[in-house]
């Protein structure tokens, strides 16, 4: 056999450099097939010889400029760069000798000369490129003059970060930005005898056009050009794409902006719908996350996501993802779950495309949970939210309404799993005086009989009492049913409020009145409210057992007159012991881990969304809902695998070029009807940003992905002893 | 433009093949046979032909050639170009020379030229052949049919002139006092004085002649910091090399020098010529590595004996006032900038050699040419104020 073999090796030896243009090299005596005229650096790191270097990346050109990887080439003079030296049959490489050690050690030597020598006070201390370097080739003798750059650390920048003094001029970073981003701000630049890397007359990146991609970061092997976000307690992909990670359901945020901004608003929506089935819900009402954390937020305003989300979705044909889903072969399981909200109808969609017999169970006349009950309807019209159930239910999603589950236990009977999603529909009631007068409404009730047209009780004198986003969805309510003094009042300082900003303003501009920072002392009024007393609060804080410590200013009790108060200070889930489940906190159904287990007491019977972790945000109980999804799928005896690919994958070009101005590109904002004309009725108020700007908004994405694509350096220590050079 | 109508009339192949027939070859650094040197880098369709000094060269006397006759040099870029097919054809001035090329540019775009004033980066240009100037105007020459086998040069900064092959140094200028020769980038010894002007390998033009006056260690000092300032910076060595190297003269100027540095810059110098890219790198140690081979005695007068035979080296030259000659006028007082000369009428003057920076001020001051200037020891002088006449050796 061993007879045989050799000219079968040597057959496909030569058939393969006929077809494929191949050569075979010989690097320290083991052969390797490599495409010809390859450079012989990257040929032995992917076929893990070592060689060390320092300039060469495998994304950009060869520069040949540090010395590092030179060889030595039988039949050849000299010592050669292996990073600028092209494979051809029959090459002989050392990649080590006596001579070539030598060479190596000068040139480390004279780069350290000028690099300072506290590697352990360096942020890259362990990550450096050169460290490793020096650890491979030995340690450097003292005969240098040591020199110091001088420069001084420049923190000016957003999201970059320049120590020039450790630069070692590899050249990467100049490269990155220019060949490969064809940004070009950074370039060697020369300061009478100093050659150093920087922007031209030393501008700031944002005035030199930058355009904050990170590239010069990625690909620099020391501590010199360093990303000031990043740290080592997360992640690093999470950190480098930060909205995707913020993203609950993590949606690929800088996928769908590019595809926005290349007009293709059918694969941006399939994006979206990879992650999320409520785009059109989402892009009109999500509570973005994602834009906290957006990187553009350092360099000037945060991008408008959401926006861009609601474009995309409201100009989605449906070409993409339309029947073209996964959908797996009917497994004979049946589930159940219970409440058709954002978290259940989330669930009950997936479990079904995983091929499972699924009933929604939902106790108001109208499926969409808090989207329908909960979100006024000037904020998200009725109409959408039936138009995304209505995908769901031709996916074979059965939704039953008006009914009403009792005792969770006995559906098991009949259903294989039963998932509860019912929410938090009670709102709370805080135990002060006069809280039980006529004219005391609750959030979630007053919410819902406005959503229903029904009565609510509500007078002419309002007062809100809380601060979150519930809160303002009262208090505009009111307005808009009539309310013709309406005061919101909270705990919190202004800043502190967990509402977001742009309903805080616009609530202003409705009229109502904001009184942060204030204790709610008591509710007065013999027969029916007759108003609220009020102290103002000097200090708001939680003691180590997250207890509130409050400090009131002294002599500031005040009284604001009103007819109806409303409570915004929290709902909880409708559910009592009587259901049969444990009960954890504030009235939820006790999982084992809210993020990762969410099975309950009861065998069969899981939990998703606000009955478990209290009222958070849609897109939080989306992702709640797809957890519970995989886990369920799991239990009766699914893959749990419920991702699917709808998008086309793309090519996206690295090249993003110059862009003038870029760093002050003003964020773009929605088309916001004037309080004169939104005031008094429920129509949508926010038309999201205008065609003509949509592509300008999502051009300004920095596009912090594309960073994840440059390759990873060859370290001497991912190779295995023994192969090393 | 007639040499140009003649060459067009014939195919490229055999422009090229008469430059090789004529036995042409390039000049400077990368010197040999021309129509050799034009094909090897020759990377096929859309090259570009550039004409230039060698990065190497930061005494630019040539450039001469350019301001005398331009027409040479940009003709014989096109007689290049041509046999190459060259797309595009380019010519190199050293940064700052702007002057010069804007005197150039209309001659220039007649010959559709492009000039440039930068360092031509063999990096960005890996698909130009490069050519040197003298090149390019002995290109021109031998097709007008005026073969010569002179050679440019430049004695002791004169003006560019071109001279026989066979000429021999010493019949350049008065080398009684001459105790070096920078020829080219390197220095040597006396023995050069006998070389013809072909076998000194001149690749940048100049000859100098350097006296008892010049102090090598600093001559290579000055030569060393002009590379550092043209330097690209981009190859390790050409940029990290210099940088120790100057340091090196640096130190042994301040008497600071020590024996290893002589190792040292042999082998930083010989890394350099083989381990960078263009002739920057591989000339600009020629300076320190020859300067160091060639004059031990001088490196080692400042190294152990602490002097500088040709008193250019301020750290090892005193200032000091001769106590006989001394009248104690006080001119020399008034002159001082940093007030460290001590006295009072009639009494002898001091200077207090830790402040003086050595300006030479006071000598220029002194009617009795009292202050004195001396690179070896001091003789005894006067540690209090003293009368004039009254200080007395002990």
């Amino acid at each position: 056999m061993f007879v045989m073999s050799i000219p079968v090796f040597y057959l496909r030896i030569i058939m393969i450099r006929r077809f494929y243009n191949m050569a075979v090299i010989t690097i320290n005596g083991t052969k390797l097939t490599v495409p010809d005229n390859k450079n012989v650096l990257d040929c032995a790191l992917e076929n893990g010889i070592y060689i060390p270097h320092l300039c060469h990346h495998k994304d950009l050109s060869p520069l040949g400029s540090c010395r590092m990887c030179i060889v030595e080439v039988e039949g050849q003079e000299g010592l050669i760069p292996s990073c600028t030296l092209e494979a051809k049959d029959g090459m002989m490489i050392k990649t080590n000798s006596p001579e070539i050690e030598q060479l190596r050690m000068l040139a480390l030597e004279l780069l350290l000369a000028g690099h300072p020598e506290d590697c352990s006070t360096c942020p890259k201390y362990g990550n450096c490129e050169l460290q490793m370097l020096i650890q491979y080739i030995g340690p450097k003798t003292g005969r240098m003059k040591l020199w110091v750059k001088g420069f001084k650390e420049n923190k000016e920048n957003p999201l970059i970060l320049h120590d020039m003094n450790r630069c070692v001029l590899c050249g990467r970073c100049v490269r990155a930005c220019n060949e490969l981003r064809g940004v070009k701000v950074l370039q060697y630049q020369k300061n009478e005898m100093e050659t150093y890397v920087g922007t031209l007359h030393g501008k700031l990146l944002k005035d030199a056009d930058c355009r904050f991609c990170g590239s010069c970061a990625e690909v620099c092997p020391t501590g010199t050009i360093r990303d000031k976000l990043i740290s080592s307690e997360i992640r690093r992909e999470d950190a480098i794409v930060p909205c995707r990670h913020a993203c609950p359901a993590h949606t690929d945020i800088p996928r769908y902006i590019r595809l926005v901004k290349e007009g293709k608003f059918d694969e941006a929506a399939a994006v979206i719908r990879e992650k999320l089935p409520f785009p059109k819900v989402l892009g009109h009402i999500c509570t973005h996350a994602c834009e906290l954390s957006c990187k553009r937020r350092e360099v000037n305003e945060a991008m408008a996501i959401r926006e861009i989300k609601r474009y995309a979705a409201e100009h989605d044909t449906g070409s993409c993802w339309k029947g073209k889903g996964k959908q797996l072969a009917d497994t004979g399981k049946k589930v159940c779950v219970v409440g058709g909200g954002p978290a259940g109808l989330t669930a009950a969609y997936y479990l079904r495309k995983q091929g499972h017999s699924v009933t929604v169970k939902e106790t108001l006349p109208k499926a969409g949970g808090m989207l329908a009950y909960g979100i006024p309807a000037y904020r998200l019209p009725r109409n959408i939210i039936a138009e995304e159930i209505a995908v769901m239910e031709e996916a074979g999603v059965r939704i039953e309404t008006n009914t009403k589950v009792e005792k969770p236990v006995e559906l098991l009977k009949e259903f294989d799993a039963v998932l509860m999603a019912i929410g938090g529909h009670q709102g709370v009631r805080l135990p002060m005086e006069g809280n039980q007068l006529p004219g005391v409404l609750l959030n979630a009730d007053f919410l819902r009989n406005a959503s229903m047209e029904q009565a609510t009780g509500m007078g002419k004198r309002v007062i809100v009492l809380g601060g979150g986003n519930v809160a303002f969805d009262c208090a505009r309510t009111a307005k808009r049913l009539g309310a013709k003094e309406i005061h919101l009042a909270c705990l919190e300082a202004k800043e502190a409020m967990t509402a977001d900003e742009e309903e805080i303003i616009q609530a202003q501009e409705e009229g109502i009145f904001i009184h942060p920072a204030h204790t709610f002392e008591r509710i007065t009024g013999m027969d029916c409210v007759t108003g609220v007393d009020f102290m103002k609060v000097k200090s708001f804080t939680f003691d180590e057992n997250r207890r509130a410590v409050i400090e009131k200013e002294e002599g500031s009790q005040h009284h604001i007159d009103a007819d109806t108060v409303i409570f915004a200070v929290g709902q909880r889930p409708d559910i009592s012991e009587d259901a049969g489940l444990i009960l954890g906190r504030a009235n939820s159904i006790a999982v084992k881990d809210i993020e990762k287990d969410k099975r309950t007491s009861i065998e069969g019977i899981f939990a998703a969304g606000d009955v478990i972790y209290g009222t958070k945000s849609v897109v939080m109980a989306i992702a709640s809902g797809r957890e519970a999804a995989s886990q369920i799928d799991q239990y009766l005896g699914g893959s749990g695998d419920i991702s699917e690919t709808l998008a086309p994958v793309e090519d996206v070009n690295p090249y993003i070029g110059q862009c003038p101005g870029f760093g002050y590109q003003e964020r773009h904002h929605a088309q916001i009807d004037s309080q004169e004309q939104r005031g008094d009725n429920f129509n949508l108020y926010d038309h999201g940003i205008c065609d003509g700007e949509i592509c300008a908004e999502a051009g300004r994405c920095l596009q912090c992905d594309l960073r994840l694509k440059i390759s990873k350096p060859a370290l001497w220590g991912d190779f295995t002893e023994g192969k090393e050079a | 433009m007639q040499v140009l109508d003649k060459i067009t009339t014939m195919s490229s192949q055999d422009v090229l093949k008469q430059i090789e027939e004529m036995g042409i070859c390039e000049y400077g650094v990368y010197h040999g046979p021309l129509a050799k040197h034009l094909t090897k880098s020759l990377p096929g369709q859309g090259t570009w032909i550039a004409a230039a000094l060698n990065n190497a060269d930061t005494d630019y006397v040539l450039l001469d050639l350019l301001r005398e006759n331009p027409e040479k040099v940009l003709k014989g870029l096109a007689i290049a170009a041509y046999a190459i097919n060259a797309e595009q054809k380019i010519l190199y001035l050293p940064e700052g020379q702007e002057a010069l090329a804007d005197q150039l540019k209309g001659l220039a775009m007649q010959y559709q030229t492009q000039i440039k004033t930068e360092f031509l980066d063999v990096r960005a240009n890996k698909g130009t052949v490069r050519l040197h100037l003298v090149t390019a105007a002995s290109l021109s020459d031998a097709f007008e049919g005026i073969g010569d086998d002179g050679i440019y040069v430049s004695v002791n900064g004169s003006q560019l002139k071109k001279v026989p092959s066979s000429t021999k140094i010493e019949e350049l200028m008065d080398i009684r006092d001459v105790k070096a020769f920078l020829l080219g980038y390197r220095l040597h010894g006396r023995e050069a004085a006998a070389w013809t002007v072909k076998e000194a390998r001149i690749a940048n033009g100049v000859i100098r002649g350097l006296t008892e006056k010049d102090c090598i260690v600093c001559e290579t000092e000055k030569r060393l910091l002009q590379s550092r300032k043209q330097s690209c910076g981009k190859c390790v060595f050409c940029r990290e090399g210099l940088i120790q190297l100057s340091y090196m003269q640096k130190e042994i100027t301040e008497g600071r020098g020590k024996a290893e540095y002589l190792n040292l810059t042999e082998e930083i110098g010989a890394a350099m010529g083989s381990s960078t890219l263009c002739s920057m790198g591989q000339m600009s140690a020629e300076i320190a590595r020859t300067a160091m081979g060639s004059f031990s005695d001088e490196y080692e007068a400042h190294m152990k004996k602490k002097t500088c035979p040709a008193g250019v080296c301020k750290s090892f030259v005193h200032i000091y006032i001769d106590p006989k000659l001394c009248i104690g006028c006080g001119e020399c007082m008034d002159v001082c900038p940093k007030e460290c000369i001590t006295g009072k009428e009639k009494y002898i003057h001091m200077i207090d050699a830790f402040d003086c920076t050595k300006c030479g001020a006071c000598m220029e001051a002194c009617g009795q040419d009292a202050v004195v200037q001396t690179s070896g020891k001091l003789p005894k002088l006067p540690d209090r104020l003293t009368k004039v006449g009254r200080f007395k050796k002990k």
